[in-house]
């Protein structure tokens, strides 16, 4: 207790580095109630965690080992077969195909979301006053829209026959493109969904790394001018160290959603045509809700969980780990 | 670091041309819902409107039961949010002020929850909610949209919080404030912006949400916007100047949303981002 300091401190003299509160450690003199406290303020968290995601999971679990249809459903009988579920999925191409396909379009996705939201970040932060707010309105335009209502304005646009994209090309004299369907084959369909995602999620990850930007020290920037750096030098040496932890969190999240997104997938083609854009998402769904096999489907959906932990695992280790739970 | 004139033109231009490619969607939404049917439907080239009507506005703002749609919509979403806010900053303020056993395992806790594929938990949550016997009402919405941002509201807000120093905090606790009167009276103010950048997100995901309103809720008068929206088309036609002046209507509650908060969004990305 004697060693409690009390320092003054001039306003706004305060450096960012010591901005990180260290949480105090518990005091000798709390008493149980005290103590209690954390527990008391986590227990709704917990509570509403525990029931609404820890239980329909461990259930999910549960199901992924049974033959659950709909007569199973109905009856309410629990009919037990160990891991024929995953041997069934696990041995069927079509199941490697659809998960290679989401594998590797999550990871484009996530690429691109980055590469652009990175230069729109940068872009931002040398733009005059004037072009950076329109820039900045468009882009919190283009996030506020709802997804549903984004995925049909891109369907209209992409549109076989009054689409304004193929009236466009036409115009642009590319002939082709009059009647040309966007929606024909797999990789097309998946890169209209791709180019759709994209517009939704830039704006908060362009966003969120300029913010970052603001952070770093306008000194640093003309440090390294003094010493010569140029452009990409000075980006390499100073911004990227700066952005890093929340590049980091940002591709975390994007894997997370992009992994797991299933509305623009669906609402573009349900996955077709003939199952070419269907990803893991979709085809749990398929297997469940429009099939009756909620057993299979509770097995791919357990493999998703499974992936995401295999990939996202070094780093939910990692903030766990870091000092205050967090990388920065 | 001064840029010649010629870099600062280029750049200008490219900030425009990008701006320019965000805002197309959302303009060619707006000028479509403008559009007669013979209109939309016709081979001319149509980038500019030259005429407009109001009339797909008038046929969406008619078709029976959009007010019971969109105030279905915003009970669930801003209860969903609301909820997760207070339940949120409850969570986050021990795990940011407080060392004690079992932090860490939380945070897991946390972290992991997010990973869970939503379209995953549909049978599992459909059980739950039919053996809690909610299905088909609107807590039972509320209950899932309120679950599924409620890891992420308290992973933002424990980094608000993080960011926030301490020191404010046992400065008025030295001048007598209680513990608890410490945090309302110094850090709640403090944490506005988090407040406001953490509602947004659970504020879209709630808004957004297909797949649960269209299943768990069996009535039509129980149903949210989304699902109105999916109304517009059928198999054999879409009316895309009926759908777009729809989607126009359902974007507006959103956009006023951000709107409301946007002067404290971006302080508040910069505040948690700066974080980490």
């Amino acid at each position: 207790m004697t060693a409690t300091k009390v320092v003054p401190m001039p306003a706004g003299a305060t450096p960012p580095a010591s901005a990180r509160a260290t949480p105090e450690k518990p005091r000798r003199r709390t008493g149980i109630g005290e103590r209690m406290m954390p527990y008391l303020l986590l227990l709704p968290a917990l509570v509403a965690v525990l029931v609404l995601l820890g239980w329909p999971t461990i259930q999910m679990l549960g199901i992924s080992l049974r033959k659950l249809d709909l007569h199973e459903l109905v009856t309410g009988k629990a009919v037990w077969i160990g891991f024929d579920n995953y041997t069934e999925e696990l041995t069927d191409p079509e199941f490697w195909s659809v998960a290679v396909r989401t594998v590797v379009f999550t990871a484009l996705l996530v690429a691109a979301t980055l590469l652009v939201a990175l230069v729109i970040a940068v872009l931002m932060r040398h733009l005059n006053p004037v072009v950076r707010i329109i820039l900045q309105i468009s882009l919190v335009l283009a996030w506020a829209v709802p997804v549903i209502a984004t995925t049909t304005v891109f369907q209209w646009i992409f549109d076989q026959q009054y689409g304004i994209l193929n009236k466009t090309l036409d115009r642009l004299g590319f002939h082709s493109f009059i009647g040309y369907s966007w929606f024909s084959t797999g990789a097309s369909t998946l890169a209209v969904i791709g180019l759709l995602v994209l517009w939704q999620a830039v704006p908060f990850v362009a966003f969120t790394l300029y913010a970052g930007l603001l952070g770093v020290p306008r000194e640093q920037y003309e440090a390294a001018g003094i010493d010569g750096a140029g452009p990409w030098q000075t980006f390499r040496a100073v911004s990227w160290p700066a952005i890093r932890p929340i590049l980091t969190m940002v591709t975390f999240l994007s894997v997370l959603w992009d992994f797991n997104m299933f509305g623009q997938v669906w609402a573009i083609r349900q996955g077709g045509p003939d199952g070419a854009s269907t990803t893991l998402a979709i085809l749990q769904y398929l297997k469940g809700i429009a099939g009756s096999h909620f057993g299979s489907a509770a097995a791919i959906a357990t493999i998703m969980l499974v992936l995401l932990l295999l990939v996202t695992g070094r780093y939910v280790q990692l903030l766990v780990r870091s000092k205050d739970g967090e990388l920065a | 670091m001064r840029k010649s004139l010629t870099q600062r033109v280029t750049l200008s231009v490219v900030g425009v041309l990008v701006a320019l490619l965000f805002f197309f969607p959302t303009y060619w939404m707006f000028t479509t819902s403008l559009k007669t049917p013979g209109e939309v439907l016709s081979p001319k080239y149509d980038l500019f409107p030259t005429s407009a009507t109001l009339a797909n506005f008038a046929s969406a703002l008619t078709k029976p039961g959009f007010v019971t749609y969109l105030s279905n919509s915003l009970i669930v979403t801003l209860g969903a949010v609301l909820a997760a806010l207070v339940v949120g900053v409850l969570a986050a303020i021990p795990l940011a002020r407080f060392r004690f056993k079992g932090r860490k395992g939380f945070l897991l806790l946390i972290l992991v929850a997010q990973l869970a594929p939503l379209s995953a938990l549909f049978i599992p949550m459909y059980l739950l909610m039919r053996d809690l016997g909610l299905l088909n009402t609107l807590p039972s919405l509320l209950l899932v949209y309120f679950a599924t941002s409620l890891p992420f509201t308290v992973w933002m807000l424990y980094g608000f919080i993080n960011g926030i120093p301490y020191d404010l905090e046992e400065a008025a606790m030295i001048d007598g404030c209680s513990r608890a009167g410490a945090f309302r009276r110094v850090t709640l103010p403090l944490l506005g912006p988090g407040l406001v950048t953490t509602s947004v997100f659970s504020f879209i995901t709630a808004w957004n949400e297909f797949l649960f309103a269209l299943v768990f809720m069996q009535d039509k008068p129980k149903q949210t916007l989304p699902v109105w929206l999916s109304s517009f088309k059928t198999a054999f036609s879409v009316d895309w100047g009926g759908i777009m002046a729809a989607s126009v209507v359902y974007a507006i509650p959103a956009l006023i949303f951000f709107l409301i908060v946007q002067r404290k969004l971006v302080s508040g990305l910069t505040a948690g981002a700066v974080k980490g």
